[in-house]
Protein backbone atom coordinates (compact mmCIF):
# COMPACT_ATOMS: atom_id res chain seq x y z
CA UNK A 1 0.00 0.00 0.00
CA UNK A 2 1.43 3.61 -1.11
CA UNK A 3 1.79 5.77 2.00
CA UNK A 4 3.05 9.42 2.80
CA UNK A 5 4.89 7.89 5.98
CA UNK A 6 8.69 8.69 4.65
CA UNK A 7 8.19 12.48 3.72
CA UNK A 8 5.84 12.85 7.11
CA UNK A 9 8.83 11.71 9.28
CA UNK A 10 11.47 13.55 7.51
CA UNK A 11 9.31 16.60 8.12
CA UNK A 12 10.03 16.04 11.80
CA UNK A 13 13.70 14.75 11.13
CA UNK A 14 12.55 11.62 12.23
CA UNK A 15 14.79 8.64 11.68
CA UNK A 16 13.77 5.39 11.18
CA UNK A 17 14.41 4.41 14.22
CA UNK A 18 12.86 7.44 16.00
CA UNK A 19 9.88 6.70 14.77
CA UNK A 20 9.81 2.62 15.01
CA UNK A 21 10.61 4.03 18.86
CA UNK A 22 7.65 6.44 19.13
CA UNK A 23 5.21 3.95 17.53
CA UNK A 24 6.57 0.78 19.72
CA UNK A 25 7.67 -1.30 16.74
CA UNK A 26 10.93 -2.11 15.41
CA UNK A 27 12.79 -0.15 12.78
CA UNK A 28 12.34 -2.83 9.82
CA UNK A 29 8.32 -2.29 10.40
CA UNK A 30 8.51 1.45 9.61
CA UNK A 31 11.43 0.68 6.85
CA UNK A 32 8.88 -2.06 5.60
CA UNK A 33 5.72 0.14 5.75
CA UNK A 34 7.36 2.67 3.86
CA UNK A 35 8.77 0.85 1.15
CA UNK A 36 5.38 -0.75 0.67
CA UNK A 37 6.21 -4.03 1.58
CA UNK A 38 4.39 -4.64 4.60
CA UNK A 39 0.63 -3.04 5.33
CA UNK A 40 0.33 -2.00 9.31
CA UNK A 41 -2.55 -3.17 10.94
CA UNK A 42 -5.48 -0.79 11.63
CA UNK A 43 -4.60 -0.40 15.87
CA UNK A 44 -1.07 1.00 14.00
CA UNK A 45 -2.51 2.85 11.41
CA UNK A 46 -4.53 4.49 13.95
CA UNK A 47 -1.55 4.98 15.96
CA UNK A 48 0.63 6.28 12.94
CA UNK A 49 -2.62 8.92 12.14
CA UNK A 50 -2.60 9.98 15.64
CA UNK A 51 0.97 10.94 15.89
CA UNK A 52 1.28 12.58 12.46
CA UNK A 53 -2.15 14.35 13.53
CA UNK A 54 -3.78 13.30 10.27
CA UNK A 55 -6.34 11.49 9.33
CA UNK A 56 -5.42 7.67 8.02
CA UNK A 57 -6.82 8.53 4.16
CA UNK A 58 -3.85 11.35 4.28
CA UNK A 59 -1.13 9.02 4.59
CA UNK A 60 -2.28 5.46 3.68
CA UNK A 61 -3.70 5.10 -0.26
CA UNK A 62 -5.90 3.27 -0.84
CA UNK A 63 -4.47 1.66 -4.05
CA UNK A 64 -7.98 -0.27 -5.26
CA UNK A 65 -10.63 2.96 -4.44
CA UNK B 1 25.02 -11.91 3.08
CA UNK B 2 25.18 -9.29 5.94
CA UNK B 3 21.50 -9.21 5.37
CA UNK B 4 21.43 -12.90 5.75
CA UNK B 5 23.45 -12.29 8.79
CA UNK B 6 21.24 -9.58 9.87
CA UNK B 7 18.29 -11.55 9.51
CA UNK B 8 19.29 -14.68 11.54
CA UNK B 9 20.62 -12.25 14.17
CA UNK B 10 17.79 -9.96 14.97
CA UNK B 11 19.46 -7.09 14.60
CA UNK B 12 16.90 -4.13 14.88
CA UNK B 13 14.18 -5.28 16.82
CA UNK B 14 13.49 -4.00 20.47
CA UNK B 15 15.06 -4.74 23.02
CA UNK B 16 12.26 -6.26 24.77
CA UNK B 17 11.64 -8.49 21.55
CA UNK B 18 15.43 -9.90 21.94
CA UNK B 19 15.47 -10.30 25.36
CA UNK B 20 12.53 -12.70 25.09
CA UNK B 21 13.88 -14.43 22.16
CA UNK B 22 16.53 -14.90 24.29
CA UNK B 23 14.53 -16.59 27.10
CA UNK B 24 12.81 -19.09 24.66
CA UNK B 25 16.29 -19.92 22.91
CA UNK B 26 17.69 -20.53 26.51
CA UNK B 27 14.13 -22.86 27.61
CA UNK B 28 15.17 -24.63 24.07
CA UNK B 29 18.48 -25.39 24.43
CA UNK B 30 17.55 -26.66 27.97
CA UNK B 31 14.82 -29.09 26.60
CA UNK B 32 16.86 -30.58 24.11
CA UNK B 33 19.69 -31.02 26.42
CA UNK B 34 16.91 -32.86 28.80
CA UNK B 35 15.82 -34.95 26.03
CA UNK B 36 19.82 -35.96 25.26
CA UNK B 37 20.03 -36.21 28.63
CA UNK B 38 17.78 -38.69 29.13
CA UNK B 39 18.46 -40.29 26.04
CA UNK B 40 22.16 -40.87 27.79
CA UNK B 41 20.42 -42.75 30.23
CA UNK B 42 18.11 -45.11 28.39
CA UNK B 43 21.55 -46.17 26.48
CA UNK B 44 23.16 -46.74 29.94
CA UNK B 45 20.25 -48.31 31.15
CA UNK B 46 19.44 -46.30 33.70
CA UNK B 47 15.55 -45.43 32.39
CA UNK B 48 14.68 -49.30 33.86
CA UNK B 49 14.83 -47.33 37.36
CA UNK B 50 11.00 -45.87 38.34
CA UNK B 51 12.54 -42.66 40.30
CA UNK B 52 14.55 -42.00 37.21
CA UNK B 53 12.06 -42.68 34.83
CA UNK B 54 9.70 -40.23 36.36
CA UNK B 55 12.46 -37.37 37.32
CA UNK B 56 13.55 -37.33 33.68
CA UNK B 57 9.96 -37.58 32.78
CA UNK B 58 8.63 -34.86 34.93
CA UNK B 59 12.04 -32.73 34.38
CA UNK B 60 11.43 -32.86 30.61
CA UNK B 61 7.96 -31.96 30.66
CA UNK B 62 8.26 -29.26 33.23
CA UNK B 63 11.11 -27.32 30.55
CA UNK B 64 8.92 -27.82 27.81
CA UNK B 65 5.63 -25.95 29.33
CA UNK B 66 7.41 -23.59 30.77
CA UNK B 67 9.22 -23.15 26.98
CA UNK B 68 5.78 -22.76 25.51
CA UNK B 69 4.41 -20.41 27.89
CA UNK B 70 8.05 -18.21 27.27
CA UNK B 71 7.23 -18.60 23.83
CA UNK B 72 3.49 -17.87 24.21
CA UNK B 73 4.31 -14.35 25.95
CA UNK B 74 7.16 -13.77 23.37
CA UNK B 75 4.23 -13.99 20.40
CA UNK B 76 1.88 -11.79 22.17
CA UNK B 77 5.18 -9.06 22.81
CA UNK B 78 6.13 -8.94 19.57
CA UNK B 79 6.52 -6.37 17.13
CA UNK B 80 3.31 -6.95 14.75
CA UNK B 81 5.32 -7.46 11.32
CA UNK B 82 7.94 -9.90 13.11
CA UNK B 83 4.58 -11.96 15.14
CA UNK B 84 3.61 -12.13 11.04
CA UNK B 85 7.24 -13.61 10.28
CA UNK B 86 7.46 -15.81 12.64
CA UNK B 87 3.55 -17.26 12.12
CA UNK B 88 4.30 -17.84 8.61
CA UNK B 89 7.80 -20.01 9.44
CA UNK B 90 5.73 -22.27 11.94
CA UNK B 91 2.94 -22.34 9.19
CA UNK B 92 5.29 -23.72 6.97
CA UNK B 93 7.57 -25.90 9.42
CA UNK B 94 4.29 -27.20 10.16
CA UNK B 95 3.49 -28.35 7.11
CA UNK B 96 6.14 -29.37 5.95
CA UNK B 97 7.02 -31.44 8.77
CA UNK B 98 3.13 -33.43 8.09
CA UNK B 99 4.43 -33.20 5.00
CA UNK B 100 7.77 -34.82 4.95
CA UNK B 101 6.70 -37.48 7.79
CA UNK B 102 4.19 -39.15 5.70
CA UNK B 103 6.90 -39.12 2.44
CA UNK B 104 8.63 -41.07 4.81
CA UNK B 105 6.69 -43.29 6.39
CA UNK B 106 5.54 -44.65 2.84
CA UNK B 107 9.09 -45.72 2.32
CA UNK B 108 10.19 -46.76 5.58
CA UNK B 109 7.07 -48.85 5.46
CA UNK B 110 8.45 -50.20 1.67
CA UNK B 111 11.51 -50.85 3.40
CA UNK B 112 13.27 -48.36 1.67
CA UNK B 113 14.33 -46.27 4.35
CA UNK B 114 15.79 -46.56 7.91
CA UNK B 115 12.73 -46.84 10.94
CA UNK B 116 11.47 -43.29 10.96
CA UNK B 117 12.29 -41.51 14.52
CA UNK B 118 10.44 -38.53 15.94
CA UNK B 119 14.48 -36.86 16.25
CA UNK B 120 14.00 -36.84 12.75
CA UNK B 121 10.58 -34.95 12.90
CA UNK B 122 11.94 -32.59 15.47
CA UNK B 123 15.31 -31.46 12.99
CA UNK B 124 12.70 -31.46 10.36
CA UNK B 125 10.64 -28.94 12.07
CA UNK B 126 13.55 -26.54 13.86
CA UNK B 127 15.62 -26.48 10.53
CA UNK B 128 12.13 -25.14 7.97
CA UNK B 129 11.14 -23.01 11.00
CA UNK B 130 14.76 -21.41 10.96
CA UNK B 131 14.99 -20.97 7.17
CA UNK B 132 11.30 -19.72 7.29
CA UNK B 133 12.46 -17.30 9.84
CA UNK B 134 15.25 -16.21 7.84
CA UNK B 135 13.33 -16.16 4.43
CA UNK B 136 10.88 -13.72 6.14
CA UNK B 137 12.79 -11.35 7.32
CA UNK B 138 14.64 -10.94 4.28
CA UNK B 139 11.39 -10.54 2.04
CA UNK B 140 10.75 -7.26 4.10
CA UNK B 141 13.79 -5.42 4.12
Amino acid sequence: MKNRLKPLRAEHNWTQADLAGLLDVSRQTVNAIEKGKYDPSLPLAFKIARLFQLPIEAIFEDEDA
Amino acid sequence: MKQIIDAICSKGLPLRDIQNANRVNLLALLWALSLGGTSFLAHQGYLTTTWVLASSFILHGVIGIWMLLAFKRFLRQLDEMERKIQLDALALAVGVSIIGFSLYSILDMADLLPDLKAAYLVVLLSLTYMLGIIFGRLSYR
